[in-house]
């Protein structure tokens, strides 16, 4: 992987899968755990680890991270990892009482815990083109994985870009927009998305930082970060 | 700071963790339909199991008796919480028989809050695991703070699809939960008792018989293995990552922010807090304090000031023979 002393990639460290991201960047690229607002500003670009949403945005509020993090986003790349991704979208279904903070970002409509609760949380092989090896497939781990309900670019955003997607017939009944009987395999259903990307943000509902396989990071440092400090 | 990625122990996942009941054709989640255009999914994997443990990292767990109780802390930044009857410190006063706590109650604290909800049953007790991954719980937490059901024998965890964690005092101890199917380890400490001594007692054990393993030639494992009781290739394992192979949290007696601190800064990855939160004055603000106190737990700047004016910490209690309701870290084996 390209991007050694030419990036500094923060990982957000508030809570969470973290030290994963880290394994997965180390040697490849100068990486920050960012816990504070100093820490942000040493960053190029930015990963949003797995952990609970809740925990994380009120955490980032406590630490004065919320306003720097909107701020880092209008200009740099951030990668959101299933609560990352929660956090990058537009709005949320299945919020906690009362509703819940978010960064926005990404122009998307995710649902929390879509599939339903851990004992639902599900290993599936994805076949992914922007990959890297794109015949070999890579091993997407869901847990209390969200879902994505809708995309809502409007005009002036760039535009969104499916990156993975799972087979229809795996999605959990209750998020089924078509009947099993009929044509499942529509390619314009939207939760079938498991990643996209948006000018130079990335969003997965999955764990790539959870196998060994570092495609994922490699595709996030080549066509998000390295892309963004030309 | 390492990482238990990809670290499943290969005999775990060669059994597949729906064990013998699974068999080789158990890949295809059976609540969905057939996978077609060459797709597959696993449910119940180890991989999900210890993975979602390591989304918790970082995190408090907190003790909630009911769904008021499990708002507050969901709003307090809890990464999850545990669902029981009666916090440890109560169980101390009360004494009886405590058991796994009615999935009425359980249910409702689901419904309240967003995160993941775990729940307690006794050790050996697999009719109420049973149970609890019936009603959909998230984690399972095999437990000494509960009566134990069986003197002899824990639960075979590889059965089920909903994940475990268990309590260790010790290195052997740990490895062994593992390999009974615990995806995830506690450090027992001395619950309800609101005194960190026998936390910080067993996480430096488990600490201090891992920086030891992981010099150790592989002669030296195999005795080493005999010695604390552990599955070899386990230790094995461990001594090559240079911590457990599933991630660990401390438990048992933490009641301040400065407490939750000590143990992250002892090498847990997150803590557990029962009783210390409702037990104390002003439980929203400590649960708070005490989920900051895990983030910045190497900043002693930012710990003064979240444990400055938090009201009454729980009254503790000393660990000694006196001890209502005895010591509860020593059952289970």
């Amino acid at each position: 992987m390209q991007g050694r002393k030419e990036a500094t990639i923060g990982i957000l460290a508030l809570q969470g899968a973290f030290a994963e991201h880290q394994i997965a960047l180390q040697n490849k690229v100068d990486i920050v755990l960012v816990r504070t607002v100093e820490d942000l500003e040493k960053c190029d670009a930015l990963i949003i680890p797995g952990g609970e949403s809740t925990t994380i945005a009120l955490l980032a509020r406590l630490a004065g991270l919320l306003e720097p993090l909107r701020t880092f986003l209008k200009k740099k790349p951030v990668w959101g990892t299933c609560a990352g991704a929660i956090l990058l979208s537009q709005a949320v279904e299945n919020a906690k009482k009362g509703g819940q903070e978010l960064l926005g970002g990404f122009s998307v409509t995710t649902a929390r815990n879509g599939w339903g609760s851990q004992i639902e949380s599900f290993e599936a092989p994805l076949l992914v083109d922007g990959l890297r090896d794109p015949n070999r497939s890579f091993m997407g781990v869901f847990i209390r994985a969200p879902v994505v309900l809708s995309l809502n670019p409007s005009p002036h955003d760039s535009p969104i870009e499916i990156v993975a997607r799972l087979p229809a017939g795996l999605l959990p009944q209750s998020q089924r927009v078509v009947m099993p009987d009929e044509d499942d395999t529509d390619p314009r259903d939207p939760k079938t998305i498991v990643a996209m990307r948006q000018g130079n943000h990335f969003l997965t509902t999955f764990h790539p930082e959870l196998t060994k396989d570092d495609r994922f990071h490699e595709y996030f440092v080549q066509k998000c970060v390295l892309p963004s400090l030309k | 700071m390492s990482t238990p990625v990809s670290t499943t122990p290969s005999q775990l996942t060669s059994n597949g963790p729906l064990g013998a009941a699974g068999g080789a054709s158990s890949a295809v989640a059976p609540a969905r339909s057939a996978p077609r255009e060459g797709g597959s999914t696993s449910l119940g994997t180890f991989g999900v199991k210890s993975g979602l443990a390591q989304m918790l990292k970082g995190g408090v767990i907190m003790d909630v008796v009911n769904a008021e109780q499990a708002r507050i802390a969901e709003e307090a930044g809890a990464c999850a919480v545990m669902a029981l009857e009666r916090v440890p410190a109560d169980i101390r006063k009360e004494g009886g028989v405590a058991r796994m706590s009615d999935p009425a109650m359980i249910k409702e604290i689901v419904d309240a809050v967003t995160i993941p909800v775990m729940a307690k049953v006794r050790i050996g007790h697999f009719v109420e695991a049973q149970i609890l991954q019936a009603i959909g719980i998230d984690y399972i937490d095999e437990s000494e703070v509960l009566t134990p059901a069986d003197e002899e024998y824990h639960i075979n965890k590889h059965n089920y699809k909903v994940p475990f964690v268990c309590g260790a005092r010790n290195l052997g101890e740990a490895l062994r939960r593992i390999s009974e199917g615990a995806a995830f380890i506690r450090t027992k400490g001395e619950a309800g008792t609101g005194n960190v001594v026998e936390a910080v007692r067993h996480q430096r054990s488990v600490m201090s018989e891992i920086r030891k393993a992981s010099v150790m030639s592989e002669e030296e494992l195999y005795a080493y293995a005999k010695e604390i009781q552990a599955p070899f290739h386990l230790l094995k394992e461990t001594a090559r990552l240079k911590r457990l192979p599933v991630v660990n949290f401390a438990a048992g007696g933490i009641a301040t922010p400065a407490d939750a601190a000590l143990m992250m800064q002892l090498g847990c990855d997150g803590v557990f807090v029962g009783s210390g939160i409702f037990h104390s004055g002003d439980p929203a603000k400590r649960a708070r304090a005490i989920v900051q106190s895990v983030t910045h737990y190497n900043n002693p700047k930012i710990l003064a000031e979240i444990s400055d004016n938090l009201g009454a910490a729980m009254v503790g209690l000393t660990i000694d023979s006196n001890l209502k309701g005895g010591r509860m870290a020593g059952r289970g084996w």
